[in-house]
């Protein structure tokens, strides 16, 4: 027996069980007042044998996988495979996937054998818990049938209830997450900075966190000043980014809400919408295949003999790009939330269009636009597959754009993707960066989303 | 006296001073005016640039064979159908966490909590998550899913269940929404033929409102679609020759296997990155053509 078997034996209990209740309340509706209607009896009974069941069967089935997992691995064909967990894990998913007859041989050999004993031990195990689960589901159906109803039985109150229930249960999922980034960044970054002083993470100018090969060596810490990672961050994302984003996603707002015919808006800004749709690891890929070499050619040709491949520009360039959409629809927002009394004004005294624009609008909407800068800045510094493709692994203290410069995201992604175990300083360090960025990306939200209220309070 | 003679002849229409001056107006106006049409264009010409470098780059790479194979060391061999197949199971289990979480919850906001203090901080969380980086999504995902309860790394599972906590935020602000331009007098009228609260909101309120909640989860579905930092963080990047076959089997996605591909040295797969990037863009312009197509069809003006 499998959980999946269990599973629709439960199903077909409760539909049973509601099946019963249904019935017998449309019989005692026929005889006169129900308080709750027969779908309700129905449900109330549905959800009473439905709960308990799927609860153990939910805490079952991540278990049962760890039991399989634990059993086929001390089966002296387990004891045989490699050490190293990415592999191993490959191989089990492979003699799983030959268990249940998906695929005839793995890629790896050692599937194969371990097949049987992936089934024995699934079998085993889901015997256990599926059975549990079954008999809980029929327990609390056969209390609910045999219980009889009245007429003034409250199944509405009751069904209701556990409705409540899910819908409070289902915001505070929003809680949890926040508070699951919260703890799990603080955690991880604390252990981080029993290893490495929090001073020298914060204030330190060099970041080498290659470790040596061996842990006993000696000076096998690295270097973690994650000073010239947060300047690589402001460079791309808070300076060129935005060079190219404020003006152009600003100038493109105006020209839509006070130049272009309605016609021509509602065509060119969902166009311009795509820009921010695009997914981005495809600006990545345009960055690093694309622009890089525009870049890098363009910096020879002026000179400039340190230019990289992977260069500040062609991300910060790119990144810009994305943006800016994001910038032009707060610009949008802002610009059209100034009454239209100010500009009819301005235009009654004999400005014209673009002196409005410029002496009247643009000051009235600047608390929105900064505002939407803040976020933009913030999208910016937190965006990660661009600058992973594209501006490199270096960790320079440079001002020069064309140079290789690396960003906290770049590196989080760095050391996190190789083959680390997990306790070591190098993954923790990812945590501690995380953290910092969550941070800095929180202040800038809260900071813009304040500012962007109160002009807004001011209008209305 | 002086200064009033003088004044005339500045204020003059036909006067040299004014007609200069008039001049120079309009044509700051004009210059304005072609600043804002140039920006407007120079960004569009980004879009048609980049799609266009795709289209051409990769055209030559899609074929029949490319959909149907699975990822390969030898470029002419790999195709995009694992990759598809993980990114498909992982937005099922998105889907299927993020949007009757995401309703629910827009639901007991919108019609059924008190304004207190709870609520606030509730509604902060949803709005800061909304805005966290996807990267730290990852982050979470990697110290909870797979450090702390160990669940399968690479699995579409936790790539779903990271990527539901990124969308359930976007979704929960499309529904309220959605909620909120339902007209009072809809639920009115069920209380008062004697409907409970529950029963206005699930028969009457919820059926209104979501041609509107889909658009936005559609949206966001779309999003997470295209999204890959979170998913590298929890190991879909394995190298996966072999479709998955369900949501515990490790998986790579689409937009993690144009990543993969864009670092292989060998150049024919510059084809293959480019193609699979076509691929992707037209399952994402597919979601958002339905999300369009739902607004247009079953939006109501009250």
């Amino acid at each position: 027996m499998t959980l999946g078997i269990a599973f629709i034996g439960i199903l077909l209990i409760a539909l049973a069980v509601g099946g019963i209740a249904f019935a017998g309340a449309g019989r005692l509706r026929s005889s006169g007042r129900l308080h709750s209607l027969p779908t309700y009896h129905a449900l109330h009974a549905t959800i009473w044998v439905l709960a308990p069941a799927l609860l153990v069967l939910a805490a079952w089935a991540p278990m049962q996988t760890r039991l399989v997992n634990e059993a086929v691995l001390s089966s002296p064909e387990g004891q045989a495979l490699p050490k190293f967990e990415m592999q191993r894990d490959t191989i089990l998913a492979e003699a799983r996937q030959i268990a249940h007859r998906e695929i005839e041989a793995g890629f790896n050999p050692e599937s194969t054998a371990l097949a049987p004993r992936v089934l024995e031990a699934e079998e085993s195990y889901a015997g256990i818990g599926g059975i549990a689960a079954i008999l809980i589901a029929l327990g609390a159906g056969g209390l609910l049938v045999l219980r009889r109803r009245d007429r003034e039985f409250r199944a509405r109150t009751s069904v209701e209830r556990w409705m409540m229930g899910l819908l409070i249960g289902a915001s505070l999922i929003a809680i949890f997450t926040t508070l699951g980034i919260v703890l799990s960044l603080l955690f991880e970054s604390v252990r981080f900075f029993q290893l490495v002083p929090a001073t020298d993470f914060l204030f330190g100018l060099t970041w080498s966190p290659q470790m040596a090969i061996r842990a006993d060596q000696a000076g096998s810490s690295g270097a973690f000043g994650s000073i010239p990672l947060f300047w690589g961050t402001i460079l791309i994302g808070a300076i060129i980014a935005m060079i190219v984003a404020i003006p152009l996603g600003l100038m493109s707002a105006i020209y839509l809400t006070q130049y272009a015919a309605p016609k021509a808006r509602s065509v060119i800004k969902p166009l311009l919408e795509i820009l921010a749709g695009v997914p981005t690891v495809v600006y990545g890929y345009f960055a690093a295949l694309t622009v890089a070499p525009w870049v890098r050619e363009l910096g020879i040709s002026l000179g400039i003999s340190s230019a990289s491949s992977e260069s500040a520009l062609a991300a910060g360039l790119v990144m810009g790009i994305m943006i800016i959409p994001f910038v032009s629809s707060m610009a949008d927002d802002s610009i059209a939330a100034v009454p239209a009394a100010m500009r009819d004004g301005s235009f009654a005294l004999g400005a014209t269009r673009s002196e409005t624009i410029r002496k009247v609008l643009l000051p009235a909407a600047l608390p929105g636009v900064v505002g939407g800068i803040l976020l933009a800045v913030s999208r910016a510094i937190g965006e990660t597959m661009i600058v992973v493709m594209a501006a490199g692994l270096a960790a320079n203290l440079t001002a020069n754009p064309f140079e290789s410069v690396t960003t906290v995201t770049v590196q989080i992604v760095q050391l996190l993707t190789g083959d680390q175990e997990f306790d070591s300083a190098k993954t923790l360090a990812a945590f501690a960066l995380g953290l910092v960025l969550f941070l800095i990306t929180l202040v800038l939200n809260l900071i813009a989303l304040s500012v962007v209220r109160r002009y807004r309070e001011a209008y209305e | 006296m002086n200064s009033a003679t003088a004044d005339a002849a500045i204020t003059r229409w036909t006067g040299d001073a004014m007609q200069s001056r008039l001049r120079r107006r309009y044509r700051s106006e004009r210059n304005f005016k072609l600043l804002g049409f140039g920006a407007v264009g120079l960004s569009l010409a980004f879009l048609a640039f980049l799609l266009g470098t795709m289209l051409w780059q990769g055209v030559g790479g899609l074929s029949l064979d490319f959909l149907r194979a699975s990822d390969s060391t030898d470029p002419a061999m790999a195709g995009v159908w694992g990759a598809l197949k993980g990114s498909f199971l992982t937005i099922l289990v998105t889907m299927a966490l993020a949007f009757p979480i995401g309703v629910l919850s827009a639901i007991y906001l919108e019609e059924f909590a008190a304004r207190n203090r709870w609520t606030d901080i509730i509604e902060v969380s949803i709005n800061n998550l909304a805005a966290v980086p996807s990267i730290i999504f990852g982050l979470l995902g990697l110290a909870v899913f797979l450090n702390f309860m160990h669940l399968p790394r690479s699995a579409p599972l936790v790539g779903g269940l990271t990527l539901a906590l990124m969308t359930m935020p976007v979704i929960v602000i499309a529904g309220r929404n959605a909620i909120t331009s339902v007209p009072p007098s809809i639920r009115e009228a069920a209380l008062g033929v004697g409907a409970s609260k529950m029963q206005v909101v699930f028969h009457h309120v919820l059926p209104l409102a979501l041609p509107g909640i889909l658009t936005g989860t559609i949206i966001g579905m779309a999003r997470a679609l295209g999204e890959t930092a979170p998913l590298l963080m929890i190991g879909m990047r394995a190298f996966i020759a072999v479709p998955p076959s369900g949501i515990t089997e490790p998986a790579t996605v689409l937009p993690v296997q144009i990543f993969l591909w864009s670092d292989e040295v060998d150049r024919s797969f510059v084809e293959k990155t480019s193609a699979a990037i076509i691929v992707l863009l037209v399952f994402m312009l597919l979601m958002n053509a339905l999300a369009i197509y739902l607004r247009n069809r079953f939006e109501q003006r009250w």
